[in-house]
């Protein structure tokens, strides 16, 4: 359940990269079985520029709430509103439809793609969780 | 705190379903349960049925010549208001101050035998100090590890317990003794769950058999096993209290809105005088139920703002499955003069949710 083509942060974001300068952001799989039933999301607005690292917002099921931080800097470009809508779709599919939102990358400089450089690939990532 | 958690009598069983396992006052149990989630077991328990063991709850025996008139000199109930065979929901309460030491059921068995079954964390504090005040004649026994308790709640609960050719068709309230299986059963019509259900207090040898054959029974009915983070959701829909959140020694019947369990015509219990001079004067803060109005999920110790003044605390919180809305208990202070209807607001972390005062229960129960 770490598809192979994504990178991840430790604290169990995955991302996916495009061709157009943005990338998707979600939790792992492992993220929301820890969490149980996802039943509410609280997202950034469109248009929010953050620094790798920041909150973008909560995941919270019926028993705990867990903050989601920005893998890369960016803006905000586009939130997933049918995951806002159901959140169990996060559970469901945490890669898939159950995105959480798209960041637009800095087009330049240390924020830039190269940002990624940072975060753990697949194998990385399940030698993580499998500790 | 450091000792080991105690364990169910169920532990492997639990392991084989795949349950995720939480410390519950000192003992270790499931809160959810693999292809299951709390979500899909508090649909079963509303809409089929569901069964829970709540093993780790107390257990605990007041036995002797006068064991009743015994006990309503101590908790606030009147126990003579149940007849033989029934239960009573009753509190005991701090000497001192009114406020709850635990609240649990009593089981009237007969005039010198009277069966409790307190909250796990505060079962041994009971025992105690009701074995203090015992006379001689009365004992007190703690029970604990006796009794595995599994509650089978949900409309079809019943069916469940007639295939398994159980007793099921008493009173709200009332409890059988009944053989199965070469052992003796006691089926209660009780539950903390707000549906039509009842609780088997059944020896803890027999556990895994009767446990084993209630999953059985219910698979026809869509019986789900279900865990204790199924549970709290369904009692805060349900608007029934928890120890530790909703009630505790901080926090008195009174406030709790909970008058109606205490023997007021008793000439004494614990409590008496300060719960009297409580109810006379109104008490300083009561607990309301809080619905959202906006989307977020109040949780225990959240602040309860109005007009941007703190106007009470949230005691339990969660996520409706059924009403699919935030919900809460919340201790509001009665100076406010806020009541049902009343907008108020929760801080989420520091956004504020809207939410309105009501009376609970959120989702209007079926139990009797």
């Amino acid at each position: 359940m770490v598809p192979e083509q994504l990178r991840y942060t430790a604290g169990h974001e995955w991302v996916a990269t495009g061709d157009d300068g943005r990338v998707r952001v979600g939790i792992t799989h492992y993220a929301q079985e820890a969490l149980g039933d996802i039943v509410f999301l609280q997202l950034p607005e469109v248009g929010t520029v953050v620094a790798a690292g920041d909150v973008l917002g909560e995941v919270e099921s019926t028993k705990s709430v867990s903050e989601i931080y920005a893998p890369v800097a960016g803006t905000v470009a586009t939130v997933n509103d049918a995951a806002v809508d159901a959140p169990e779709r996060v559970n469901a599919d945490p890669y898939g439809a159950g995105w959480l939102l798209e960041i637009e990358l800095l087009e330049t400089g240390p924020a830039g793609p190269d940002a990624l450089d940072g975060l753990l690939d697949a194998a990385g990532y399940r030698k993580l969780t499998d500790a | 705190m450091n000792s080991p958690s105690r364990r169910s009598p169920l532990h492997d069983r639990h392991a084989a379903l795949g349950a995720k396992l939480a410390p519950f006052g000192g003992w270790e149990m499931p809160l959810e349960y693999a292809h299951g989630g709390v979500i899909a077991e508090h649909t079963a328990v509303r809409e089929a049925v569901g069964v829970f063991d709540v093993s780790h709850m107390g257990k605990a025996r007041v036995t002797g010549p006068g064991a009743v008139d015994f006990l309503n000199t101590c908790l606030v109930g009147d126990l003579d208001r149940v007849a033989t065979g029934r239960a009573q929901y009753t509190m005991c309460c701090d000497q001192a101050t009114g406020g709850v030491v635990d609240d649990f059921i009593a089981y009237r068995h007969s005039d010198d035998n009277v069966f409790l079954v307190p909250n796990a964390a505060n079962a041994a504090e009971l025992v105690c100090r009701l074995a203090a005040a015992a006379p001689p004649e009365v004992t007190v026994s703690d029970e604990h590890e006796r009794h595995a308790i599994l509650a089978v709640q949900g409309p079809a609960s019943e069916r469940v317990l007639d295939e398994l050719g159980l007793p099921a068709d008493h009173d709200y309230m009332s409890f059988v003794t009944a053989p199965y299986a070469g052992t003796d059963v006691l089926v209660c019509r009780t539950g903390y769950t707000g549906e039509h259900g009842y609780e088997l207090i059944v020896p803890i040898e027999a556990a895994a058999t009767v446990w084993d054959a209630v999953l059985a029974a219910g698979q026809p009915y869509g019986i789900r096993p279900c865990g204790l983070g199924a549970r709290d959701t369904l009692r805060t829909e349900a608007g029934l209290p928890l120890h530790g959140q909703d009630l505790s020694l901080d926090i008195t019947p009174v406030q709790a809105g909970y008058s109606w369990v205490v023997g007021w015509s008793k000439p004494t219990f614990w409590g008496h005088d300060a719960l009297r001079a409580e109810r006379a004067a109104t008490p300083r803060r009561q607990l309301r139920g809080l619905l959202a109005t906006a989307r977020g999920i109040p949780r225990p110790h959240m602040p309860v703002l109005s007009a941007h003044q703190q106007v009470g605390q949230v005691t339990s919180g969660t996520f409706s499955p059924t009403l699919q809305v935030g919900i809460a208990l919340a201790l509001l202070d009665t100076a406010a003069g806020l009541s049902p209807g009343s907008e108020v607001a929760v801080d989420v972390r520091g956004r504020r949710l809207p939410m309105r005062v009501v009376k609970p229960p959120f989702v209007r129960p079926s139990a009797r």
